[in-house]
C-alpha cells in the first residue's frame, strides 16, 4: 500500500496543558521545552501548551500554575521547530485579551471549549479569532451529557461563528466505541468540510479504540497525550493511539521511535506517575463526571470521612460540570452529615 | 415622600433583566413605567410588559429618544457594547441612566458598600451579578483581615444567561475584578464566571476565595455573616452557604435565591442586580431636593 492511499489525520498533543490536571498544573519552564521539544522531533503536528483549564485559568478554584501563559508560551514556541503550537481557553476563564496575548505569542492553533450544550458561549471568541487569523477550534465538552443530534447542531453552530475545525471531547471517559461512532457520524455530516476533532479519556480503558472509531466515523483530527498524561485515568496514551491508528490505515506523518521516546521523556519529567485506571476513575467514569474533580473529591472526601465513591456519583446525578468544583464542598458536607445523622 | 409624583422611567432591552425590572418597577410606589423598549416584536419581555398594561415598543433606544419628554430614568438592560452608544445619545437629555450591563462606564453601586444614591454623575453602573454578590464580602473582609489576594467564583444556570451575557463575558470579567479590587484595595485579583447546563438549574452561586495569613475561621464567620443580612435588607435571598479557613485559604460561599414575580428561584444572580438597580431609582425619587418641589414633575 502506498502512502497516498492512506487518509492523513491530524495528531494534536495536549500534554502540556490537560496533562497540568494531573500534577495541579505545577509543570515548570524546563519540562515544558523538554517535553516540547521531544514532541517536536517526533514531528507531532500540534503541540498544546497552558493551565490545565487554558488561557487566564491559573486559581485557587482549580489550582494556580508553576508557570505564567506568558512564560509557558514563550517557553514551547522557541522548543518548537516543526510543531505548530496550540492553546486552549474557557471563555468566562480566559478573555480576548488571553487570545491576543497567545497568538502574539505564535499560537497557531487556538481552541475554544465549551460545554456540550453551550456553543453560544464560544460564538464571541470564534468570531474574534476568525478576525485574528489563528485556525479556530471550538471543541464540545461533556459530550456524553448530550444526544448525536443535539452535538451536529452546537457543531455546525461553532462553524457559523467562525470554528475552522470543530469536535467533541469526552471529558468524563464515559464513552464506549458506539457512542463516539454515532456522534462524530452525527457531526461530520453536518459540519460539512470542517475537520472533526476526538478527543479521549480512559477511565473505561476505551480511549485508544474510541479515538480509531472516531477515525473510522471521519474525524481528521485526533487528541492524545504522552503516556495518556491526563486528569483521573488519563486521556488517550498519544504513542499507542499513533501506531495504532497507522495500522488501521491512517497517516498521521509522526515518526515513531522519536514519539515513544517523548512519551519517555514524559514520564520521566513530566509526572509522578503515568495514570493508571484507578478505581475512583473507573467511578467517575461510570458516573460520568469531569476527570478533574478527583484530586479534590478524594481530598475532601478523606477529610471529611465519606466515601469518596457516593461523592462521584452524587455529582453525576446532579449533572456537575467542570468548572463548578465549589460543589464537591457541599456535597461531601451533606453527605458527612447525612452519616452523622444515621449515626446518632 | 409619598407625595412626590413618581419619576417616568423607561427600560431598554427585554429580555430576562428587562423583565424582572418591569415587574419589580411595577411594585415601586415611586418608580413609574412609561416605556418598555426592545429590538424584538415577538420577544417575550414585551409581551409580558403589554400584559401589566404598559406601553412597549420594538423600536430600542431610538423610541426612548424619541418621546416627548426626556424619561427621569432610563434602565438598560442590553449589552455592554449597546449601553456605551446609549449612554452617548442619554447624556445630554440628564437622564439618569442605571446600567445593567457589565459596560464599566458609569459609577459602581454595590448598595451595601456604596449606598445607593447618585450623588455624583448620571450613569450608575451595577457592575455584574457577581459583583453584586461579591462586593459586600470582599468590600468586609479586607477590612478586617489582610488580604493579599481575591478569586470570585460565580455559577449561572445556562436558562438565566441570555444572548447578551454571554456575548459579554469578557466584559463580566473585567468589570467584576476591577469592582473587586476597587471595593477591597486589594491589587491581585481574580474574576470567573461559569455558566452551568445543570438540571435543574443551579441556583445562582458566587465563591469568594481569599488569601489570608493566619485567618480565624470564627471571626470570618462573624465578618460574613453580618454582611449577608446587611445584603439581604434588599436581596432577601442572599446566603452564606460554606465558609471555610484552612491554611491562608478562605473560602465563603454565597447563595442567592430569587424572589421575583417572573423569575424562577435558581435566577438569583438577575434577582440581585435589578433590586439593586430599582433601589438606585427609588432613593433617586425620594432626593431631597425633588421632594422639596412636591407635586412637580422632574
Amino acid at each position: 500500500m502506498t502512502t497516498e492511499l492512506k487518509k492523513q489525520l491530524v495528531i494534536h498533543d495536549p500534554t502540556l496543558r490537560d496533562g497540568q490536571h494531573a500534577v495541579r498544573h505545577r509543570l515548570g519552564a524546563d519540562a515544558l521545552r523538554r517535553y516540547a521539544e521531544a514532541a517536536d522531533a517526533a514531528r507531532i503536528p500540534v503541540v498544546e501548551v497552558g493551565h490545565g483549564n487554558g488561557l487566564g485559568a491559573s486559581s485557587l478554584q482549580v489550582g494556580q500554575a508553576a508557570v505564567s501563559d506568558d512564560e509557558m508560551l514563550s517557553t514551547v514556541r522557541e522548543a518548537l521547530r516543526h510543531s505548530r503550537m496550540g492553546v486552549f481557553m474557557l471563555p468566562g476563564w480566559g478573555t480576548s485579551g488571553d487570545l491576543e496575548r497567545a497568538i502574539d505569542h505564535g499560537a497557531d492553533v487556538v481552541r475554544i471549549g465549551v460545554h456540550a450544550t453551550e456553543v453560544t458561549l464560544a460564538e464571541r471568541h470564534l468570531g474574534f479569532l476568525r478576525d485574528a487569523g489563528a485556525e479556530a477550534h471550538c471543541v464540545l465538552m461533556m459530550s456524553h451529557m448530550a444526544t448525536p443530534e443535539e452535538l451536529a447542531e452546537q457543531a455546525a453552530r461553532a462553524v457559523g461563528y467562525g470554528a475552522q475545525a470543530v469536535g467533541i471531547m469526552d471529558s468524563a471517559g464515559h464513552f464506549l466505541p458506539a457512542d463516539v461512532t454515532a456522534r462524530i457520524g452525527a457531526i461530520v455530516e453536518a459540519v460539512g468540510e470542517a475537520p472533526v476533532i476526538f478527543h479521549g479519556h480512559n477511565n473505561l480503558g476505551m480511549a485508544v479504540a474510541n479515538s480509531v472509531a472516531a477515525a473510522d466515523a471521519g474525524a481528521l483530527i485526533i487528541d492524545g497525550c504522552a503516556r495518556g498524561f491526563g486528569a483521573g485515568a488519563g486521556n488517550t496514551q498519544l504513542e499507542v493511539l499513533v501506531p495504532v491508528l497507522e495500522r488501521s490505515g491512517y497517516a498521521t506523518g509522526i515518526d515513531l521511535y522519536a514519539l515513544l521516546d517523548a512519551a519517555d521523556l514524559a514520564e520521566r519529567e513530566l509526572m509522578p506517575a503515568p495514570p493508571v485506571t484507578a478505581s475512583m476513575s473507573i467511578v467517575s467514569g461510570l458516573a460520568g463526571v469531569f476527570s478533574g474533580f478527583k484530586h479534590r473529591v478524594v481530598q475532601l472526601s478523606a477529610d471529611a470521612g465519606v466515601d469518596p465513591r457516593d461523592v462521584f456519583f452524587e455529582l453525576g446525578r446532579r449533572q456537575t460540570i467542570a468548572g463548578q468544583e465549589d460543589v464537591i464542598v457541599d456535597v461531601v458536607a451533606e453527605l458527612s452529615g447525612r452519616r452523622a445523622d444515621a449515626g446518632i | 415622600m409619598g407625595t412626590c409624583e413618581p419619576l417616568t422611567v423607561a427600560v431598554i432591552g427585554t429580555g430576562a433583566i428587562g423583565q424582572d425590572l418591569v415587574s419589580k418597577i411595577d411594585r415601586s410606589p415611586t418608580l413609574d413605567c412609561r416605556l418598555v423598549a426592545g429590538r424584538n416584536p415577538e420577544s417575550a419581555g414585551l409581551r409580558y410588559a403589554e400584559s401589566l398594561g404598559y406601553a412597549t415598543t420594538a423600536g430600542g433606544i431610538e423610541a426612548v429618544l424619541a418621546a416627548p419628554r426626556p424619561f427621569d430614568v432610563v434602565f438598560d438592560a442590553t449589552s455592554a457594547a449597546a449601553h456605551r452608544e446609549h449612554w452617548a445619545l442619554l447624556e445630554p437629555l440628564g437622564t439618569l441612566v442605571i446600567d445593567l450591563t457589565p459596560s464599566k462606564v458609569g459609577r459602581m453601586v454595590a448598595p451595601t458598600v456604596t449606598g445607593v444614591s447618585p450623588a455624583t454623575g448620571r450613569n450608575v453602573n451595577l457592575i455584574s451579578c457577581g459583583g453584586q454578590a461579591s462586593v459586600p464580602v470582599v468590600h468586609a473582609l479586607a477590612a478586617h483581615f489582610p488580604v493579599t489576594y481575591f478569586e470570585v467564583v460565580s455559577t449561572v444556570a445556562s436558562e438565566s444567561a441570555g444572548r447578551a451575557t454571554r456575548m459579554n463575558l469578557d466584559e463580566y470579567v473585567a468589570t467584576t475584578g476591577h469592582a473587586v479590587s476597587t471595593f477591597s484595595g486589594v491589587a491581585d485579583v481574580k474574576a470567573i464566571l461559569n455558566i452551568s447546563p445543570a438540571v435543574p438549574p443551579a441556583t445562582f452561586r458566587t465563591a469568594v476565595h481569599a488569601r489570608i495569613a493566619d485567618a480565624d475561621p470564627v471571626a470570618v464567620r462573624a465578618v460574613v455573616d453580618k454582611v449577608a443580612e446587611e445584603v439581604r435588607s434588599f436581596a432577601p435571598g442572599y446566603a452564606v452557604v460554606a465558609c471555610t479557613a484552612v491554611d491562608d485559604l478562605v473560602t465563603v460561599t454565597l447563595q442567592v435565591m430569587a424572589h421575583s414575580d417572573v423569575l424562577p428561584p435558581y435566577a438569583g444572580n438577575l434577582d440581585i442586580i435589578n433590586s439593586a438597580a430599582v433601589m438606585v431609582a427609588e432613593q433617586y425619587a425620594a432626593r431631597p431636593e425633588r421632594t422639596a418641589r412636591t407635586g412637580v414633575s422632574a
